[in-house]
């Protein structure tokens, strides 16, 4: 274990849960980086340096952050999510300047006449599992170990939270040019419709304060433990960069596989029909596999990869968490920065349970992106 | 009497802080030049010998003045010039942490910081009108702290630099003896990042230009049409006047030379360098004959740049209980010869080259087609100021990812070119002054 991380408490070993962590503080940034750029490998390392050294800064003269689930604070206690909506490159073009997070909770506490207690993240990944700690410590509140979809997918009412009927509404999105915008609307897909025009116009990214409820709803209505398990696998990244140890680590984990290692031979764009309410155009990757089995894998991508092709048959699709890993550099290979020439492992890892169900899979599964075939869990 | 036989002779020389090491190159010969101890005459003094031993075939001299700029940057007697960085954003940082730089080392470079409001996004699109009566605010409180080298950074600048030359234009009219950067000069992503690169820039200006007119002045006078080039960061080279123009993209050159020249003795296109570090060793690959480079943190700085730099990975080579070793499959180098011999060898054999970074947008196949072709050009007209014979130019690389997250129809195009080192000096001139 890393020195001077804090103590974990409890430690089961299996997929999905790798044991809970009580707080976390400036020497868990890293880890919280990393793990983050693990469950979303959307966004690159160009504004790595100004995220993790504004978060190491604030915890250091904040002290600590609380992570609770939700089970210990009472029932009634009020909590809203936080994100970051848009672009990470454009968060990356237009940092922030500090205080739209909190901000975000302000205006909803103001729209909802309510005064939080809480914060948990939408989406435990990229910069989005940063926004949360950051408004915990600027607030003084607890953050709970728990989001709403265990990685990153494209709209945001694609959360457990929806599918547990919770709204996503009120919602305020405060952007980087100091403007904000407040949406109410009784359904969650309409939300994401009236936010996202908006969102350009804040700057291709706002911070985004959203389903406001209560810790006694959220204990049946987020996924658990989500926050520690991506701080968890950080620290598993950062100590392995040997790609053969590391899968072992991560597969002894989170069920992490190795579906091939071959180079990127090919990059191609608007390789499917396009839906252009959706985040990002469709494209494609084509990975030369190495070794005897010598197979072509196409990699169908969005905001994530949404599916991987082995000659031809599907072998791993959405809601699988799939990323590509840098083989030659031992680093997480992000969708921004992919190269003709990298040599690359393509990682399979299950999703939550939630996501496998009838409702889940037709919220984000491949029929949402266009492809009619069935995921291959289910053939 | 120096006569020319045989084919031409090319000098490369690595300056450091205490001496220089050169090598000259002829007939696929390399002859090692005794190291000169820095001092009032070391530049002549180096360049007699390397005439001593090249004659009258000499022609062309790369420099590498990477390892003195870093060793101005990193912590020590402060050598360089405080810079005064005008940042140009919808709203003022509110969190002391995000007004500054995350990297120590720029960060005591900056005397003064001032921001105006304004910027666009990663599309050119305005966020904020341009304050004007902010500006000029700005623009009375530079002409009184009295700084001349100023730094401007705009949100959005890359794609749209109208702002950020606004600023310009009215700081050198309030500043007349102003010595400006700007980072739309520089593209690239990130405003952390191309903050950082463009106050490296002003800063590094002055001492850059003092190396570079000695090398110039002597090249002159001891041997007339010899072009002087200067190694870049990328494992390629540009002319000098470029470097003076643009001094923060010699930064990282040294690795980058040293992981080609590895290769070049190798004869191999297509490999992983092992590199000995006090730090431990580290890798770089090479890739068709040019160092896989990227825009990202040059190590020890503590920040990102937007200036490509060779990518290095710590690699102990081979798999390695402490989870350090990485796969490659191809040939793996282990470079033993002397770094700066190597550095000299990789500046040898390096060509002029440039490097793009851009966002744009797209609605059909048949735009993309059209957006990587404007970036191939500007790269295109670029390499040639830095140096490539007018129709030498070639895609080395080019790349181009959908963003994720962003409005669908958003790419990102990476593009490096190179091109075959023009050899006639009025004509390098000329292109040099036509830059883009």
């Amino acid at each position: 274990m890393n020195k001077g991380v804090p103590s974990t408490v409890g430690e089961q070993r299996g997929s999905g849960y790798v044991g809970a962590i009580a707080s976390i503080s400036s020497e868990d940034v890293p880890a919280l980086y990393e793990g983050a750029k693990f469950y979303s490998p959307a966004l690159g390392d160009a504004n790595k340096s100004s995220l993790t050294s504004w978060l190491t800064r604030l915890l250091d003269r904040n002290g600590p952050v609380s992570l609770m689930r939700a089970e210990v604070l009472p029932p009634e206690t009020p909590c809203v999510s936080l994100c970051v909506i848009g672009s990470g490159s454009a968060m990356t073009d237009l940092p922030p300047s500090g205080n739209e997070f909190s901000m975000a909770v302000r205006q909803v506490e103001q729209a909802t006449d309510t005064r939080f207690g809480a914060i948990y993240p939408l989406a435990a990944a990229t910069v989005s599992a940063f926004a949360p700690v950051v408004a915990a410590s600027q607030l003084g509140i607890s953050l709970i170990d728990a989001d709403g979809m265990g990685r990153t997918y494209a709209l945001i009412h694609h959360t457990a939270m929806h599918l547990a009927g919770v709204s996503a509404t009120p919602l305020v999105a405060y952007g980087p040019t100091g403007e904000s915008v407040l949406v109410r609307t009784p359904a969650g897909p309409r939300a994401d419709r009236l936010l996202r025009g908006n969102v350009d116009a804040l700057g291709g990214w706002a911070a985004l304060a959203a389903y406001p409820t209560t810790t006694g709803v959220l204990r049946r209505a987020a996924l658990p433990g989500t926050l520690s398990r991506l701080i968890n696998v950080g620290r598993v990244l950062l100590q392995y960069t040997d790609p053969d140890q590391l899968l072992v680590r991560l597969a002894a984990v989170i069920g992490c596989r190795r579906i091939g290692r071959g180079r990127i031979v090919e990059l191609e764009h608007l390789s499917r029909p396009t839906d252009w309410t959706i985040p990002a155009h469709p494209s494609s990757l084509v990975v030369q596999e190495l070794g005897d089995l010598g197979r072509q894998l196409r990699i169908e991508l969005r905001s994530e990869i949404v599916a991987v092709f082995a000659d031809g048959e599907l072998v791993a699709a959405a809601p699988d968490l799939l990323c590509l890993f840098d083989a030659s550099r031992g680093v997480l290979a992000t969708l921004d920065s992919l190269e003709p020439g990298d040599l690359v492992d393509v990682l399979a890892t299950p999703a939550d349970a939630i996501w496998y169900s009838t409702e889940g899979m037709a919220m984000v599964g491949l029929g949402s992106h266009g492809i009619p075939l069935d995921h291959p869990r289910r053939r | 009497m120096p006569t020319r036989a045989g084919g031409p002779a090319y000098a490369d020389i690595s300056l450091q802080p205490r001496r220089q090491h050169a090598v000259v190159l002829r007939d696929h010969r390399v002859v090692s030049i005794p190291f000169v101890p820095s001092g009032p005459d070391d530049v002549e003094a180096l360049l007699s010998r390397i005439l001593a031993v090249a004659g009258g075939s000499l022609e062309a001299v790369t420099i590498d003045i990477s390892q003195i700029l870093r060793s101005a940057v990193l912590p020590g007697p402060q050598a360089l010039p405080q810079v005064a960085v005008v940042r140009i954003v919808p709203v003022p940082a509110s969190d002391p942490a995000l007004a500054r730089s995350p990297a120590d080392l720029v960060e005591r470079l900056i005397a003064h910081r001032f921001t105006v409001a304004g910027g666009h996004d990663l599309l050119g699109n305005e966020l904020c009108p341009l304050d004007l009566p902010g500006l000029e605010a700005v623009t009375v409180r530079l002409a009184l702290v009295g700084i001349r080298d100023i730094a401007i950074v705009a949100a959005g600048s890359q794609a749209n630099p109208v702002h950020e030359q606004a600023v310009a234009n009215a700081t050198q009219a309030a500043v007349p003896q102003a010595r400006i950067s700007v980072a739309s000069d520089f593209g690239g992503h990130g405003l952390v990042a191309r903050e950082a690169t463009v106050t490296l820039d002003c800063a590094l200006g002055p001492l850059t230009d003092r190396l570079l007119v000695r090398w110039e002045k002597a090249l002159a006078a001891m041997a007339p049409g010899v072009l002087l080039r200067v190694a870049r960061g990328d494992g390629g080279h540009s002319t000098s006047s470029r470097i003076r123009s643009l001094p923060v993209v010699s930064l990282g050159a040294d690795d980058a030379l040293q992981i080609s020249g590895a290769a070049h003795l190798e004869r191999i296109e297509n490999c992983r360098v092992l590199l000995p570090r006090p730090g431990g060793q580290v890798a770089g690959d090479v890739r068709n004959g040019l160092v896989a480079i990227r825009s990202g943190e040059l190590t020890g700085f503590g920040v990102e740049l937007v200036v490509p730099t060779a990518v290095l990975t710590p690699d102990r080579g081979g798999s390695s209980g402490d989870g350090l070793g990485r796969f490659t499959d191809g040939p793996v180098v282990l470079a033993t010869r002397d770094p700066q011999e190597l550095a000299c060898l990789g500046a040898a054999v390096s060509q002029p080259t440039s490097w793009l970074d851009e966002f744009a947008y797209i609605e059909s196949a048949e735009q993309l087609e059209k957006v990587r072709e404007e970036a191939q050009e500007r790269a295109t007209a670029i390499v040639v100021a830095n140096g490539a014979a007018p129709g030498s130019a070639y895609v080395a690389e080019v790349s181009t990812v959908a963003v994720p997250y962003s409005p669908p129809g958003t790419v990102r195009i990476r593009v490096r070119v190179a091109g075959a080192a023009d050899t006639d000096p009025r004509r390098v001139e000329v292109f040099d002054r036509m830059a883009p």
